[in-house]
């Protein structure tokens, strides 16, 4: 319980004004590494941004640094966590070094050690299958970090994927999607329409499915890409569709996530550290998660029969790296209390803007 | 006889009692079960004033504060206090008057008395860029950038005295801005015109115009009357002040001598053209032009007679007609400003320009407006909200007294707690005017709440003006002491106000912790990032004279840090990219703590640093 006390108010680090180095030297950790610690070999081969590892002559491996791979993904405090990662040429993980983050995680009571016996449990996972927090990877060694682990694995999944693929033991680039164009075309749609096409996907959480002695639904969300006026403009209204439009500057894209029921998608532990750490979205190997300056809060859906809700928002994907025409996944950690104990339970569904609102 | 043929003869004669009340010249002191009898049958207007957890107000309200010398930011309809910004006071939880960016603003003075908020205005309704405050007690005039909510300019006006009713130009935006002054003083008021102390004949009112881009006084029309509340049409052509004190007394008794006193409007083509005929003299470095009867050359004002000593006067959302409120008199004066360029151009006389004079109630004092045809006036001595139509009291008028007592114009009477001194509707003064919400600012609260004492708060209560009725649906206790407010849109307030500031819009933004010392004078340039400070200690002698500039660097919203002084008798509070400075002599050796005092993070007690002063 204390931490959860504390992780309200948790605070994000100062990204990039300079001269501060000196002072946050207390949230920065920093480990001595050799190759070896990932990947048993007697010879490491360097190659483009990894090591082949033999033993005797026979090539058992690879291993890598992340910040050559998925330096993008930056964590809590803002930065990246460099990690050494080993990978057999089954795509099966030898092990994983933390080598250096600052997150700020002493501030919800969790030690240096809590973060590697997160990472212990990666040793022996196999990358080809569908790995997240809450399915298959237990946050369970730094409850309350979520943003960290949500981070630390994409860091170790993005990264391992992608040297096996520039390695040829394994394929995990996706057929290559086109970008296209989303339509200017306006048409009026109910509530009822939109969730018909697609244009509204939900994520429905039964208290059963949590196991809370509690009867109907405890989570109740729904969300969608902005951008096709006959999503947005139905959804927001003219005026705010057209404020939010006109504010996103180039690359950014903006999403709506509205929920109603006992349960919280925002929670209220973003507060002090301006980081929504209940949700994020992903496309490929990219994560992408959502600051306080994203967000705009929303109290009411225009769309005619929308159903009242509890709380929304609209969320603005800053990087361009997020491809809006593109399918992406909308991943929810839950966190919930049974009694009083918390708990953390994931929730995923995919989204593609129909074809009808494109080009 | 069945319940419901019963119920319905009932009504019947209910409604005829009803009539028949009105008809014998009662005013509008209607029975109370015929009122209670005709809400059940109608029951419309039922808007909900309940703002659950996590939801918004649909209305950014904007408070003056009195003599706390604020402005306040009030939730419509919950009610709920949001924020306050300080404006004429001095602040110590935020550091307004302690910081050496506050102290430029108010040069030393920290008493003031807030009456009347304005927003800026394009086309008849609010920017959403600017609000305007006066200050009846120093007679200045601030004003408040809303994407900050911070004053950024204050203004201090000479020749006048009771600095009171002020509005901005309406149209085609708020280029000038129109200032009353309530008190008639000597002009000028200093020892060069000693011989005019004794003489109340010499004394002047002003109306004082205002360039609210530069925050400098363009002129000011000096009159014999007393000027004060004040308003400014929809057409950008005129401006107007009521005026109680036509006598130029200067007691009670004197200035209620004349049974009649006047509206006075301002025509402003005319003062540019007096203006650019260079028809002014200067006094204390501004334009004086003489408005006075019989002196005022140009024709600038027009003075409609209204009854004895009148109160405020505010335009109905069409533009059409400014409505007057009699205070002394029991009516309101109705004035088509259409009538008022045929009087300017003098095909009529300035009283033909009243198309009605209905009866209210005993003390009214403000009038607004639903947006729909009907004016609210609040009614002091009665303590009621009064309803009624323009168009039906301007027909009353023209059929003639036997028609007039009949009341045909009122539509209800809502008894306040109690006596009600301004009245608001949302965007009632604008031409968006929406007919859904009305606060009653109510000078006595009485029983209405917990007794805290022998000073107690106003009433603030919100009526719902949705339906036909007037619907008292909540109370609001206010500290010392709102006079007035706006209820704006929250859509036009909300894209304008930003969660941080441009940093480097502060010449003096830290971005390099230092300290610089030059003999004595010592500056130290630190920044705060939540949960630290940029510098952990600073050496100091005693005497030196120490100027702290602090920038906030945290980005994250709502991460202000505080930074308090120990027995130094100094606190301030940087907002996400604020900077703010103070200076001040170190003149006690020892160990003085620098802290946190805006809560800021787990580790906010840690976050201090030290003022190490040597003997």
């Amino acid at each position: 319980m204390k931490r959860i006390a504390v992780l309200i108010i948790l605070v994000a680090l100062l990204l990039s004004a300079p001269g501060y180095g000196s002072q946050w030297k207390f949230f920065e950790h920093r480990y001595k590494y050799k190759l070896g610690d990932v990947l048993e070999a007697d010879k490491f081969v360097k190659k483009d941004g990894y090591w082949e590892g033999y033993r005797g002559n026979k090539l058992v491996g690879y291993v890598f640094l992340s910040k050559d791979w998925t330096k993008k993904l930056v964590g809590y405090s803002g930065k990246h966590m460099e990690t050494l990662i080993g990978l057999d040429p089954n795509g099966v993980i030898t092990g994983v070094k933390l080598i250096f983050h600052s997150e700020p995680i002493v501030l919800i009571g969790l030690k240096d050690e809590n973060y590697l016996e997160f990472l212990k449990q990666y040793r022996g996972k196999n990358i080809k299958e569908d790995l997240a927090v809450g399915k298959g990877i237990s946050m369970d060694a730094i409850t309350g970090a979520t943003v960290t682990a949500v981070v630390q694995n994409a860091i170790i999944l993005g990264s391992a994927r992608k040297v096996a693929t520039a390695a040829g033991i394994a394929r995990f680039a996706r057929a290559k999607m086109e970008k296209k164009k989303i339509s200017r075309k306006y048409t009026p749609l109910t509530w009822r329409e939109l969730v018909d096409l697609k244009a509204i996907r939900n994520i429905v959480v039964r208290s059963e499915q949590l196991g809370i002695k509690d009867k109907g639904v405890y989570l109740d969300l729904y969300f969608g890409v902005l951008t096709p006026p006959s999503i947005g403009r139905n959804v927001l209204g003219d005026k705010l569709y057209n404020d939010t439009m006109k504010a996103l500057k180039k690359g950014e894209s903006a999403i709506f996530v509205f929920a109603r029921g006992k349960g919280s998608f925002i929670g209220s532990g973003f507060a002090r550290g301006g980081i929504f750490d209940r949700f994020h979205i992903s496309q490929n190997d990219k994560t992408f998660v959502f600051r306080d300056i994203d967000y705009r809060k929303i109290t009411r859906i225009r769309a005619k029969g929308a159903p009242e809700i509890k709380e929304g928002g609209i969320f603005i994907v800053r990087s361009e790296d997020f491809e809006q025409t593109l399918p992406f996944e909308f991943n929810l950690i839950l966190t919930y209390r049974v009694g009083s104990k918390k708990e953390f339970k994931s929730f995923s569904s995919r989204y593609k803007i129909p074809e009808r609102f494109l080009e | 006889m069945s319940r419901k043929k019963f119920n319905k003869q009932r009504r019947k004669l209910l409604k005829i009692l009803g009539a028949a009340s009105v008809a014998t010249g009662a005013g509008v002191m209607m029975p109370k079960e015929v009122l209670l009898a005709r809400a059940e049958k109608k029951p419309k207007g039922k808007l909900s004033y309940e703002v659950k957890p996590g939801e918004l107000d649909e209305y950014y309200g904007f408070w003056s504060g009195g003599h706390s010398g604020e402005i306040r930011i009030i939730g419509v309809p919950s009610m709920r206090e949001i924020h306050r910004i300080p404006v004429f006071n001095m602040d110590v939880g935020s550091g307004w008057g302690i910081t050496n960016e506050s102290k430029k603003l108010l040069r030393g003075k920290y008493a003031g008395d807030t009456h009347h908020v304005h927003g800026s205005y394009v086309n008849g309704t609010y920017d959403g860029k600017w609000l305007f405050v006066n200050d009846k007690l120093n007679n200045r005039v601030a004003r408040i950038r809303i994407d900050y909510m911070e004053v950024d300019a204050i203004l201090d006006i000479p020749n006048i005295q009771g600095a009171h009713g002020l509005f901005p130009q309406r149209y085609p935006r708020t280029e000038w801005l129109v200032q009353n002054a309530e008190f008639q003083i000597p002009v000028p008021n200093n020892e060069s015109n000693a011989k005019a102390f004794n003489e109340p004949q010499k004394y002047y009112g002003m109306h004082t115009i205002i360039d609210a881009e530069r925050m400098a006084v363009v002129c000011q029309i000096m009159l014999d009357e007393n000027c004060d509340l004040a308003a400014t049409d929809y057409k950008g052509k005129y401006s107007m002040c009521t005026s109680y004190n036509t006598e130029k007394g200067v007691t009670i008794s004197e200035m209620l001598a004349a049974d009649h006193d006047y509206l006075i409007v301002f025509n402003w083509e005319r003062i540019r053209k007096a203006l650019r005929a260079g028809d002014y003299k200067i006094v204390n470095g501004v334009k004086v032009i003489d408005g006075r009867k019989g002196h005022d050359k140009h024709g600038i004002t027009l003075r409609i007679p209204v009854p004895k000593n009148p109160h405020g006067v505010n335009i109905s959302p069409d533009g059409r007609y400014a409505v007057c409120s009699g205070k002394v008199s029991p009516t309101c004066t109705v004035v088509d400003l259409e009538l008022v360029d045929k009087a300017y151009a003098g095909k009529i006389k300035p009283e033909e320009c009243i198309v009605a004079q209905p009866y209210i109630g005993l003390g009214p004092l403000h009038t607004t407006f639903d947006g729909r045809g009907n004016a609210i006036t609040s009614v002091f001595i009665d303590s009621t909200n009064v309803k009624w139509n323009i168009q039906k009291a301007i027909e009353a008028e023209k059929q003639g007294e036997e028609a007039k007592k009949k009341n045909p114009h009122i539509i209800d009477v809502l008894d306040i707690h109690y006596q009600v001194g301004h009245i608001m509707a949302s965007m009632a003064e604008t031409k968006e005017a929406d007919g859904k919400w009305l606060v009653s600012l109510n000078k006595v609260s009485k029983d209405r709440f917990i007794n805290v004492g022998p000073l107690k708060p106003e009433n603030d209560q919100l009526v719902d003006i949705s339906g036909e009725k007037l619907r008292l649906v909540h109370d609001g206790p206010a500290y010392i002491e709102p006079h007035d407010c706006i209820i704006v849109r929250r859509d036009i307030i909300e894209p304008k106000v930003k969660h941080r500031y441009d940093m480097f819009e502060h010449p003096l933004a830290v971005t390099e912790n230092k300290v610089e010392r030059k003999g004595n004078k010592v500056i130290i340039r630190m920044t705060a990032n939540a949960p630290v400070y940029g510098l952990q200690e600073v050496k100091l002698k005693k005497g030196d004279r120490v100027t702290l500039i602090l920038t906030n660097h945290d980005e994250i919203i709502d991460l202000s840090n505080g930074c308090a002084i120990s027995n130094y008798n100094i606190n301030f509070v940087v907002a996400p990219f604020q900077t703010k400075s103070v200076t001040f002599t170190a003149d006690k050796p020892g160990v003085f703590w620098v802290y946190c005092t805006n809560f800021c993070h787990a580790l906010h007690l840690e976050m201090r640093m030290r003022l190490i002063v040597e003997p």
